[in-house]
């Protein structure tokens, strides 16, 4: 492999990994370092490179790892910000894993999850295959624009809009419901109409980023491969599912970690729409990291907290990749 | 590796290298911790009052300042509006600004957060009261002593209320009309107001909610529990404060009182209380009433001035609100919270309280007296967006192009129901506040629901008032 030479995305071929492998032999490395021969690599150009790293690494460990370690650091101590930290070892984590609110919070945010990123997925998908279809340059631009303009906003003040819009006794989508017969819906007053809503609202908001990412994806796939299956005599499902879905796996597990990551920290839209309620049916991790630390001053058990989500998250990414080697595809 | 510029080994050195340079710059920053007041031009001398934004409009905050200035040249004055839905998130954004450095010298703090404050971050104003007593003797002569006993902690004063809100009910003129009734007495029942909704309801159609009620510490359930001689938490009160009541108080207005208000051990499960959310359940039941999550505040002016609503208890600070909507004095009015067992209503005071973190507590108090003073509180308050706590401002003129017609209600909830007292708030309350409100969203979702609900909520509030703040 020469610098000139484009590497495919995602995990590299298997000679390459497996050429890695044979590292107590040291041939791998000798071999690298006689094609490294032909690379620059003076002290100064490695110097250069580590100047143009810096900054992302250095922004990496200052606004991440250090945050985390911090946070780590923290969950092991009691602090409420007005007095010095004190010592509490594993305390405030035996405090959150019995406590009911945290366990239910941890519920909550993994069916807020399932559902949120399935139906982010569906939709994003569907619209981008809609769009990309035939249709005029600018009525696809309208519907680009569209679809994407929710994720500019700021989720509370939609969030607050919806909570508007899902009044049981004053809001219009109950006022429509009831012109066509339908019985008011108790959308943010009873546990499924009240998570329905919050994931309605964040589904809304959050789609345009699938979609985009799907509509690049889509544009990717060369166009002959769908005219061979038409010649084959393929109808239109049948070439999404064997041709458009596999070549845009890829795409799809982009769309999934970055999907699965937010929706794991969901907040504004809970909070701003039923603050959690009823009883703690849409109460999410991150709102008890913030009531816990904002509201009751118990940074310590809020960081425990935080630290428990970040593995959550971590696992999760984790399978996600695992599972991807069997079914994402790369052309 | 073949075609990289720099080996995979050489890159984790180099970045274990950053992280731990970077480690040693947060151990060396936290050693003597930097803080946002270590930002040139940021502490500049000035006393900083930190409001709640949308307390006092602009033109109120800058009459604030100018008027302070031309009392005090000597004393430089930064007003900082802090942005909040309600009081809990407002006390959660000081509490960060303290946390970076940037503690305000004052705080515009009601009763919500008095004893959050007095336990942990206040300065009692006993020592400066004392002293400047002759010049507060009109103050206190015109404050009701309910409401300063408000702002008092194990025996000091910790704030001079400026204005308060007790929680009377206000009435939607046409829908009363419709439904064919009269205002009701003062001396109305639940019994009577159970009555007047459902006429409400039955001449007002269904897309019409006779009540309209919140689902928070103040105006939501406590009310109704005041009403039936209960209370969240077993209330007391604190020894001492005779300094204060024997030097500004006649015998009459100081029987009884004491060096503030204790909140202690939980009543959730009490049958009183039960009692209450029976009630409460029933009127949910009936659709007479919103549910608990479905109330906020928010969209109520709209609602009831358009006569979607009929009946929604509220303090003074609706007549500005109402009257900014177009409704015009004759079209609502106000009455006392209907009584059950007692006519006793609750309240909430606020006022300016002193951080432990000034170092300017001398300017500080000059400002506190300076907003306690009537024509100051004329100007703060003349958008009748609050009652003022000062009983000679409370008057005919006030109201007059605001309306209520029976504008007395306010002030008299205290004069003549001496009993009202401060909504339940312990150093702790905002944890029993969100207990409150999530258990009271349980306990109406289902007419079963209520006595499992609130043995969870006593025993979630136990735990709460056990936690040392």
């Amino acid at each position: 492999m020469t610098n000139t030479e484009i590497r495919p995305v995602g995990p590299e071929p298997a000679r390459t990994r497996k050429s890695r492998g044979n590292r107590r032999t040291g041939q791998t490395r000798k071999a690298s370092e006689s094609t490294a021969a032909t690379t620059i690599r003076t002290r100064g150009t490695r110097l250069l490179a580590v100047l143009f790293l810096a900054p992302t690494v250095v922004g990496i460990v200052v606004f991440t790892v250090v945050p985390i370690v911090g946070s780590v650091v923290l969950s092991l101590f009691q602090w409420d910000v007005i007095d010095d930290p004190r010592w509490a070892g594993a305390a405030n984590y035996r405090e959150i894993l019995t406590d009911s609110t945290v366990l239910v919070s941890f519920r909550n945010t993994l069916v807020f999850m399932a559902l949120a990123v399935a139906l982010q997925l569906l939709i994003a998908l569907v619209l981008a295959i809609a769009v990309n279809g035939r249709m005029p340059k600018w009525l696809r631009s309208v519907f680009r624009s569209a679809f994407f303009f929710p994720l500019v906003l700021s989720a509370a003040s939609i969030s607050v809009v919806m909570k508007y819009l899902f009044n049981q006794d004053f809001g219009p989508v109950n006022w429509l419901l009831g012109t066509v017969g339908i019985p008011s819906v108790p959308w943010l007053t009873s546990e499924n109409g009240a998570m329905a809503a919050v994931v309605l609202a964040y589904v809304w908001q959050q789609f345009g980023f699938s979609f985009l990412l799907f509509v690049g994806g889509l544009n990717t796939i060369p166009k002959e491969v769908h005219e061979a299956a038409s010649l084959d005599g393929a109808s239109g499902v049948r070439k999404h599912l064997a041709i458009t879905l596999p070549l845009l796996s890829p795409t799809l597990l982009v769309a999934s970690v970055v999907g699965i990551i937010n929706a794991l920290q969901v907040f504004e839209q809970p909070y701003v729409l039923t603050a959690g309620g009823p009883g703690d049916s849409t109460r999410t991790v991150v709102m008890v990291i913030y009531e816990t630390a904002f509201e009751q001053l118990r940074f310590g058990e809020a960081s425990a907290v935080g630290v428990l989500l970040f593995a959550l998250i971590m696992a999760v990414t984790a399978l996600q990749f695992r599972l991807s080697r069997r079914y994402v595809h790369y052309q | 590796m073949t075609d990289s510029l720099l080996s995979r080994r050489a890159l984790m050195r180099y970045g274990a290298y950053g992280a731990g340079a970077a480690a040693l710059a947060g151990v060396a920053a936290g050693w003597d911790r930097l803080t946002a007041a270590d930002i040139p031009g940021r502490d500049d001398g000035s006393l900083v009052i930190a409001t709640l934004g949308s307390a006092f409009n602009p033109e109120a905050q800058r009459a604030l300042r100018d008027g302070f200035r031309e009392v005090h040249p000597d004393i430089r004055i930064r007003i900082n509006p802090v942005q909040a839905y309600d009081w809990s998130d407002f006390f959660s954004k000081i509490l960060t600004q303290i946390a970076a450095g940037t503690a305000p010298d004052l705080v515009y703090v009601a009763t919500e957060g008095v004893q959050l404050f007095a336990r942990r971050l206040g300065v009692p104003l006993d020592r400066w009261a004392k002293r400047d007593a002759a010049e507060l003797r009109t103050y206190f002569a015109d404050v009701h002593p309910s409401l300063v006993e408000s702002m008092m902690y194990e025996g000091s004063l910790h704030q001079l209320p400026v204005e308060f809100n007790a929680a009377d009910m206000y009435l939607n003129s046409r829908v009363l009309e419709r439904a064919g009734a009269d205002l009701p007495d003062d001396d109305w029942t639940h019994d009577d107001f159970t009555t007047l909704l459902r006429a409400m309801k039955r001449s007002n159609g269904d897309r019409f909610t006779p009540y309209f009620w919140t689902n928070r510490l103040w105006g939501g359930v406590v009310p109704w529990l005041f009403a039936n001689d209960t209370n969240l938490l077993t209330e007391s009160k604190a020894p001492g404060g005779d300094w204060l009541w024997n030097s500004f108080y006649p015998e009459a207005q100081r029987r009884g009182r004491g060096g503030g208000y204790r909140w202690t051990t939980p009543l959730a499960d009490s049958d009183r209380v039960a009692e209450v959310y029976d009630y409460l359940s029933s009127l949910v039941q009936e659709d007479l009433c919103t549910r608990p999550e479905g109330g906020d505040g928010r969209n109520l002016v709209g609602v009831f001035s358009t006569g979607r609503v009929g009946v929604t208890p509220a303090g003074g600070f609706w007549a500005g609100g109402l009257h900014q909507a177009g409704m015009k004095p004759a079209d609502y009015d106000v009455r006392y919270f209907p009584r059950r067992r007692t006519r006793r209503h609750q309240f909430g005071a606020a006022g300016y309280a002193m951080l432990r973190t000034s170092k300017m507590r001398d300017e500080a108090w000059e400002f506190i007296k300076y907003t306690a003073r009537k024509d100051v509180m004329t100007q703060l308050f003349a958008a009748n967006q609050t009652t003022p706590a000062r009983r000679s401002m409370v008057d005919e003129a006030r109201y007059r192009e605001t309306g209520p017609a029976h504008w007395q209600v306010f002030y008299d909830t205290l004069d003549k129901i001496p009993t009202s007292g401060p909504i339940p708030a312990p150093p702790q309350v905002n944890e029993v506040e969100q207990l409150l409100i999530k258990h009271t969203g349980t306990a109406l979702a289902s007419p079963g629901a209520v006595r499992p609900a609130l043995r969870r909520l006593q025993g979630d509030l136990e735990k709460a008032m056990e936690r040392e703040v």
